[in-house]
């Protein structure tokens, strides 16, 4: 089985090269049949990679420590959720997985363009063509996961404990789904970049790919933060740490891309602002890679170094001079046809709204690669805390939060102040409102104050959005409310489901404020009986308890949760032992309520006096950062739906195609 | 060129948006600017009045070195780079990664005392990854040893 994968891994190397040259020398001699034979080779490399995938599990599955990497990463006791994640625990793993989602992203692209952008799709092949050959070569030379060990191990050393978690499993292919499926604007904006055909059909036809990319990468730092929040014990979900910073970057030029392509579409204007923005989130996603990949920015959880850092390095580098370069000599196409001239307008709203996303992007990757630019500079390694990305990302924040608020009810073009100061006062007044409700409930932190009520204040616009438009229907066609509401947002779900996402996003900013602004925490030793206060509730140790299972065993702490008293949960933190023979693992013990988690760790037990360490966080409202992914998720799914418009202008082109078929 | 698209009133909006980036960028890298060094740049460090008092600290902890106080959070213990050791004190709940020969890093400040008083501590423990030495050695182990202790048969 490892010789087949091997094998597969050659031929799809083969077959991805074939696929370069064909579709590039295709597309250049304007040659069908190259090009159809190109597509062919995405195809027979996209089945050729599925099937190393499949040697690779088959292997874990069934036990076979003669691979080395079986053998690192997996164990026989290993629950079987974990032997199919087991694939991306390591390095060689990891990077067969990125390339498999990268292969099946193209092989998708060229199913859907068999008949469609057929101008656009040889180069829009060649550029994924040329990404999957780079990653070929890395799982054939230099991270191959079919490498056999001279002596076999009866068993495996097993998964990292803190890796056997479920957000970790899903965790990883979220976030390469994310990344990946960035790389099919990329190859568009470059296919359109090459050709000249620089209209709108390059952003048009990935609209869907590029939102679903963002929310999955969105979803998948989400769960990341999650994961480290219930398994890793220190009370948080964000650490600022290099490898989160890397999956953070590209997402907000992402987001600064969807909101810019709607100018674009609708404007004509910031066409070269657009193509450089996905330009950079594809460099991002690579150069995030790179970060986590190659252990040049020591981090908590990155792999160790490596030797594919310099391949790396190297891609990165060839990325940037071909992209940069194409689009240097396409600037004379890429004139605006509007210019932006009014200073209150929905245009300029959209241009701060980048200039804060992507100078957000720029400051968090300042912060990350700041240790390598000062010891390339001084000598010496320096590295920036979380105090400077919170400093900054607190004003952007706000900014980012005024300008949602403002945003959806400037007029485009020229708002007139009068008009605006009508539409603006009900949802400021409702933010002005909330934040002296709060002041007036003793609420005396000034960031969460303003955080609050700006959420509030976003809230408030959407809400009305939702109320105008529906209003305004009711008057014209004499729909009920609610069927009103409906048509209004199924005829512009783009509109409406971004909306959805906005006020997701506001839940998950409402989280982050309430739990790093009030967070309250206590640590005790405590034998049995005796009991600690955490904010208004008590914890009483009461036994110690322990189980286990053939994969481990568990050593804890029962504490009974008094709420004035009055009993209202029991917790059980512990440590877990592992008998593949890692270090133990801390088990959070977590009471998750939409008010508040009442988060305990034991950090140790002392047999001998029977006494336990606990150390306990109150984190309020976290529960509403995932609550707020969950609609950030429904949202998008919305925004994707196909629109009354969108099904009348394919209709259109199937129509125009067909006419200039008959003709020609 | 960019004058013809855009006018004055944005051109001067964009221009004090950068600008506070950029106040904002020099004030927020003044004071969270740490430097990062080795234990052996760290002791050689005498005299440097220039590089601050606070300090992140790379280093390995010292097999056998990690001393508890029963009842106490925290342990003192030793670490090295291979050459030289610094003794380091950190107060608060260990890391479960932080064991004896994990890479950690530690952020605080010399006491008068010689001994290093952290307030972070970053752990990181080598056998967990592939191609570190740490982990060929526990694959070695595990082939020599025949199957690692409390091995069960795959069910």
């Amino acid at each position: 089985m490892a010789e087949f994968g091997t094998l597969c891994l050659l031929l799809g190397l083969a077959t991805a090269g074939w696929a370069v040259v064909a579709s590039f020398n295709g597309w250049l001699g304007r040659s069908g049949s190259l090009v159809l034979s190109g597509e062919r080779a995405v195809i027979a490399t996209w089945g050729l990679v599925a099937l190393a995938v499949g040697s690779l599990e088959y292997l874990i599955f069934t036990d076979r420590f003669d691979i080395e990497y079986v053998a690192s990463y997996s164990n026989r006791a290993l629950p079987s959720t974990y032997k199919v994640s087991a694939l991306w625990a390591g390095q060689a793993g990891s990077i067969l997985f990125w390339l498999f989602v990268l292969c099946s992203y193209a092989a998708i692209v060229v199913a859907m363009n068999r008949r469609r952008n057929r101008p656009l799709m040889p180069v829009v092949v060649t550029t994924l063509s040329v990404i999957a050959v780079f990653f070929l070569l890395l799982v054939n030379f230099m991270a191959r996961p079919f490498v056999s060990l001279s002596q076999v191990p009866i068993d495996g050393l097993g998964m990292n404990p803190q890796l056997q978690n479920p957000f970790m499993a899903i965790h990883p292919p979220a976030l390469y789904t994310g990344y990946v499926g960035l790389t099919i604007p990329f190859a568009f904006a470059i296919a359109a970049l090459s050709t000249g055909q620089l209209s709108d059909t390059w952003f048009r036809t990935t609209r869907r790919f590029t939102i679903l990319s963002w929310f999955v990468l969105a979803t998948g730092i989400l769960l990341g933060g999650w994961w480290a929040y219930v398994e890793l014990g220190w009370g948080g979900y964000w650490a600022w740490d290099p490898v989160e910073n890397a999956s953070l970057i590209p997402w907000l030029t992402a987001t600064a891309f969807l909101h810019s392509v709607m100018i674009e579409e609708r404007k004509k204007m910031l066409r070269v602002w657009n193509m450089s923005l996905i330009i950079m989130t594809f460099l991002l996603s690579i150069l995030g890679t790179f970060i986590t990949r190659s252990g040049v920015i020591s981090s908590v959880h990155s792999f160790t170094r490596s030797d594919i850092g310099p391949m790396f390095a190297g891609f990165l580098g060839v990325s940037v001079i071909i992209s940069v370069g194409l689009l240097i000599y396409r600037l004379p196409l890429l004139q605006s046809e509007h210019r932006l001239d009014s200073f209150v307008s929905r245009e300029s709203s959209f241009l701060f709204n980048n200039l804060l996303l992507v100078g957000a992007a720029f400051a968090v990757l300042w912060g990350t690669i700041f240790p390598i630019i000062s010891e390339a500079v001084r000598g010496v390694k320096i590295t920036v805390g979380p105090p400077f990305f919170n400093e900054i990302m607190v004003p952007i924040t706000f900014g980012l939060l005024t300008l949602s608020a403002i945003c959806p009810i400037i007029a485009w073009r020229r708002a007139t102040p009068h008009k605006l100061l009508d539409k603006i006062r009900i949802p400021l007044g409702t933010g002005i409102l909330a934040a002296a409700v709060l002041f007036a409930a003793g609420m005396r932190d000034v960031y969460a104050l303003v955080a609050f009520s700006l959420c509030i204040f976003v809230v408030a616009t959407t809400v009305m959005e939702f109320f105008w438009g529906t209003r305004a229907r009711m008057k014209a066609t004499g729909e009920p409310a609610l069927g009103a509401l409906w048509s209004l947002v199924d005829r512009n779900k783009r509109r409406y489901g971004g909306f959805i996402v906005h006020v997701g996003v506001m839940l998950i900013i409402v989280g982050i404020t309430g739990s790093s602004a009030f967070k309250q925490e206590a640590t005790a030793v405590l034998a049995r009986g005796e009991s600690f206060a955490l904010g208004r509730f008590a914890l009483r140790f009461e036994d110690v308890v322990s189980h286990d299972n053939p994969n481990l065993e568990f050593l804890g702490a029962r504490l009974a949760v008094l709420d004035g008293g009055r009993r209202v949960a029991t917790l059980e933190p512990g440590q877990n032992f592992y008998k593949a023979g890692q270090d133990p693992s801390s088990e959070i013990a977590i009471r998750s309520t939409l008010r508040e988690d009442l988060y305990l760790i034991m950090s140790g037990f002392d047999p001998q006096a029977g006494k336990v360490t606990l150390k306990g966080y109150l984190n309020p409202l976290v529960a509403w950062i995932w609550i707020g992914g969950g609609v950030l998720i429904l949202g998008s799914w919305f925004a994707m739906l196909p629109d009354l418009r969108d099904r009348r202008r394919e209709a259109e082109a199937r129509l125009r195609a067909a006419e200039s078929y008959a003709t020609s | 060129m960019a004058a013809g698209r855009f006018s004055i009133k944005i051109m001067v909006a964009v221009a004090a948006l950068v600008a506070g980036f950029a106040i904002l960028f020099g004030v927020g890298l003044k004071g969270s600017m740490v430097y990062y060094l080795t234990v052996g740049e760290f002791l050689d460090r005498e005299g440097r009045e220039d590089l601050g008092e606070n300090f992140r600290v790379n280093g390995n902890v010292v097999e056998g070195s990690i001393g508890r106080t029963p009842g106490e959070l925290g342990a003192v213990f030793l670490m090295t780079d291979g050459s030289r050791q610094l003794k380091v004190h950190f107060g608060k709940e260990t890391p479960d990664t932080f064991v004896d020969g994990s890479e950690v890093v530690v952020e605080g400040a010399m006491r008068d005392d010689g001994k290093f008083e952290a307030h972070t501590l970053l752990a990181k423990c080598p056998s967990k990854y592939e191609s570190s030495a740490q982990g060929q050695k526990a694959l070695k182990n595990a082939v020599e040893k025949g199957a690692p202790r409390d091995a069960t048969p795959a069910r």
